[in-house]
This record gives structure tokens, sequence and C-alpha cells, in this order.
């Protein structure tokens, strides 16, 4: 899941963005580890996740995936992802799976200072962390930066250049809302952390751009 | 994938989902430029064909070309006669997620990832090949439970076997373990050929927190000329039985 490791934004509109991950290991706890998972996705449901799924069901929240039937297939799983939008539903889910005290290691992705305090408040301390050093190679290949900060909140790289092009051109045509936006964008995603409400905002933002632009220009 | 020909209605509504850009309008229907497609199945799945015209044709099921779909769809298990006792899904390994169980990263150590194709672009493996054989040359071994390592026909070469030279997917990371004395000469070492690479490179470390909650290795790398991103994954240190050093 270096999926969640390197998604575009800046400090400010990665404030809205967190994925936590529950993971266990193939040597230390994933046998019998079903019930846990299940107890995991309990917490992670009653704090108002965006969006959860795994590649194994196939598909996400944002594309149908029902949670319960979610809940009864990971006897087979040996792992649960869940994004998130406000940082108070992280430090609350941290606190409960602290008093869970499951044992499975759980992954936060998001700005490292911002988890760093959310883990001094409920009292944990952080272990090891997945840094991104940038995009390096041929960079011309890739699009504009407003583009890649929604195609990289699906890390295995399946919604595409264009569809986000279609889908932001669409939203500044007044053909669909941001909102149907963000759920028409997240359908490619099935591991369920593309975060809708983030989405959403980043397609209002550009909206509002381009207004601003053609009220000064007018 | 295929677009059969005798079904496609030109609706032009799949192109649009395709992440490698291989769709074209062509001598009256929509086509897939199979050469450059990675088999990730988005536009099977998500593009709402409305005549089922798009399908996996059964080449696409045949080693070498198999490698794709394993590498760029998600929901494709690695074929277990090309990767016995890999037991995993995904692209990568536990590598940090697990580590405050496994001790796979001890302070001292650095892991580092690099995903060859992300984000949206793809990679011939022959680009990977670039890297695998340069680190081999600085004494640097693969983590061997990641799927590249079942790709390579000499581990201790860094080489692939030859056949999979021209297979394209959507991405692939490339793994390993690395003493922290060594971070400055790797690192220059790997500005330099990815400078040559055809594709893009999304970079990764993996490093423990210090008692007190800082990275110093950030330092070090910004005096590499490397930009850390304000965002990272971070292990909580909940796993138990809890590995501490």
């Amino acid at each position: 899941m270096s999926h969640s490791a390197h998604r575009c934004g800046t400090v400010s509109n990665l404030q809205n963005d967190y994925t936590m991950y529950a993971r266990t290991s193939r040597h230390v706890n994933r046998e019998g580890c079903g019930p846990k998972l299940r107890k995991i996705l309990e917490i992670f449901l009653s704090e108002e996740p965006v969006n959860f799924g795994s590649s194994h069901s196939g598909k996400s929240f944002a594309a149908g995936l029902d949670p319960e039937e979610y809940s009864r297939s990971l006897d087979n799983a040996y792992a649960v992802a869940c994004c998130f939008s406000k940082a108070s539903s992280i430090r609350n889910v941290l606190r409960k799976l602290k008093e869970a005290d499951t044992g499975i290691s759980i992954v936060v992705s998001g700005l490292i200072e911002e988890i760093k305090s959310m883990a001094g408040e409920v009292g944990l301390t952080p272990h090891t962390a997945l840094l991104s050093l940038g995009v390096h190679g041929r960079k011309e290949l890739l699009p504009d930066e407003s583009v890649l900060e929604i195609t990289t909140m699906c890390g295995h790289g399946l919604v595409a250049t264009h569809l986000v092009e279609e889908v932001a051109q669409k939203v500044r045509m007044g053909k669909v809302t941001p909102e149907e936006g963000a759920v028409s964008l997240a359908q490619p995603c099935p591991c369920g952390i593309f975060n809708l409400d983030r989405c959403r905002v980043l397609l209002a933002e550009q909206l509002g751009k381009i207004s601003k632009e053609g009220g000064e220009q007018g | 994938m295929r677009i059969d020909p005798e079904k496609c209605t030109s609706c032009a509504r799949c192109p649009d989902y395709c992440p490698v850009t291989c769709i074209h309008e062509g001598d009256g229907t929509f086509v897939i430029d199979e050469d450059q497609c990675v088999e990730c199945g988005v536009c099977l799945r998500d593009a709402g064909c409305p005549t089922d015209a798009i399908y996996m044709p059964e080449e696409s099921c045949r080693y070498p070309r198999t490698i794709r779909a394993a590498f760029s769809d998600p929901g494709v298990q690695y074929p277990e006669e090309l990767f016995p006792d890999l037991k995993q899904g995904g692209r990568g390994t536990e590598e940090m997620k697990t580590n405050d169980v496994t001790g796979n990263f001890p302070r001292g150590e650095f892991g580092m990832t690099l995903e060859f194709g992300r984000p949206g672009v793809g990679t011939r493996l022959r680009e990977v090949e670039k890297v695998t054989t340069l680190l081999t040359s600085m004494g640097v071994h693969f983590e061997d439970s990641n799927a590249l390592y079942f790709l390579l026909e000499d581990p201790e070469r860094g080489t692939l076997k030859p056949e999979l030279a021209d297979e394209k997917v959507l991405s692939i990371i490339v793994e390993f373990a690395l003493p922290e004395d060594r971070l400055e000469s790797v690192v220059t070492a790997l500005a330099q050929v990815l400078t040559t690479v055809d594709t893009v490179v999304s970079w990764g470390l993996v490093t423990r927190f210090e008692e007190d909650g800082s990275l110093p290795v950030k330092s070090r790398l910004e005096k590499l000329g490397l930009t850390v991103r304000p965002n990272a994954k971070v292990n909580m240190g909940m796993g138990r039985p809890l590995i501490e050093d």
C-alpha cells in the first residue's frame, strides 16, 4: 500500500485528506485475523469515513460496496483501508483503536506533522515513516499538478488524466456538480482510498478560479 | 484488452477511462493499441460500454503478456506458476506497514522504494533493469518477497528475464534495504540513472522515527537535492508484539 504515500497536493489542500490502513503481517498476526479486522472496520465506520474498500472486494464504498457484505468477507482478507476528510475522525479512530488493542499494525497517511500531533494527543509513539521523495525521470509526461492532485488519490493509477479533464470540463459547464464529478472519478479506484470530499473541494476550487478569472477579465 | 469491431458503436465513452491513453478512433470503430495496453481492466469495468464490446482476449492471459495484468490490475492475483510461494497480492510488500511487528527496517537501516511508471504513465520492464543492474553493481540485494524479484533472471546481477523487457505495466516497485551510511552514495547514483529512464519514478524512503519524533534523514536528503513531501505514510506503532530496538 505504498499507494497512499505519493499523493500530490499542498499543505493546505492535504489538510482534509487522511487514509488509514490496518495491515496484518504474514509471519506474525495474519492467522485468524478476521474478527480483529471486523472490529477495526467497525471503528473506522463509526467516525464518518468518506470511502473504504479493498482491491480484493473489487469495488469501493463509493462504487457501491456494502459495509456488511465487506465485513463478512474479512475472514479471507489481510487488511482494511479507509479514507477520512476530518482530522477529528482520525483522532477518534486512533483513540478507539488504542482501547481495542487489536495488535494489528495501523498506518496513517497524511501530513506528517499533523499525524505526529494527533499521535501525541492520543498517547501513541509513531514507529516508522515512508517518506515521499517526489517524482523523477520524464516528468514532462505528467499532467498539470491540478490533475495530479486528483489522479494520485488512486495510488494504483487507475483514475485516468483524460477522465479528470473530462469531468472537470463538465463541472465547468454546469453539466454535473462537483459532488457528482467526485463520485464518478472515484469509480475506477477499488481500494477505497480515493477521497471524494477532497476531490469535490478540488473540483469546486477549479471552478472558483475560473469564475474569478472570468470576472476579472470582464 | 480488445474492442470487438462488430459490437463497437463508436460512442466514444471508453477512451477517457484509459490510464495510459491507448484507446483511439480507428477505421469506423474504436481500437485499443495492444502494444501500449497494460491490461489494467479499467475500460472493461468502468467505462460502461453499452454493447459489451470490450473484452480480455485469450492472448492477454499467456506468458509473458500475463505479467501486464498482474502488475496493473489490483484485482488480479499473481499467477502461482510464475510467482511460487509469493502468497500475497499487491505490487509491493508489507515493507513499513508492519515494521512495528516485523522489524524489517531497524534503526541504522533505511528502506527504499522506487515505483516505476507511477503516477499514471506506465513503464516497459526494460526501464527497471537500468536501475536493478546499477544497484546490484553497488552491492544492493533486492527484497525477495517483492513480485519483481520473480522477474529477475539473475538477482545477483539485476538482469531481467529477456522475454519480459518489452512488456508494459502500469507500475512496478523496486524495493531494498540500505545501511544508513550508504545513503549518500546510493542516492547520488540513483538520481543520475533516473535521468535516463523513459518513464517516471515515484521515489520513497522508509525510516524509523527517533524517540523524540524527529526524522533526521530529511536534512540529509535535502542536502542531496531531494525534496521530501510534507505528507507520508506513518506506522503508528500499534502492532503487537511491538519490535523495539
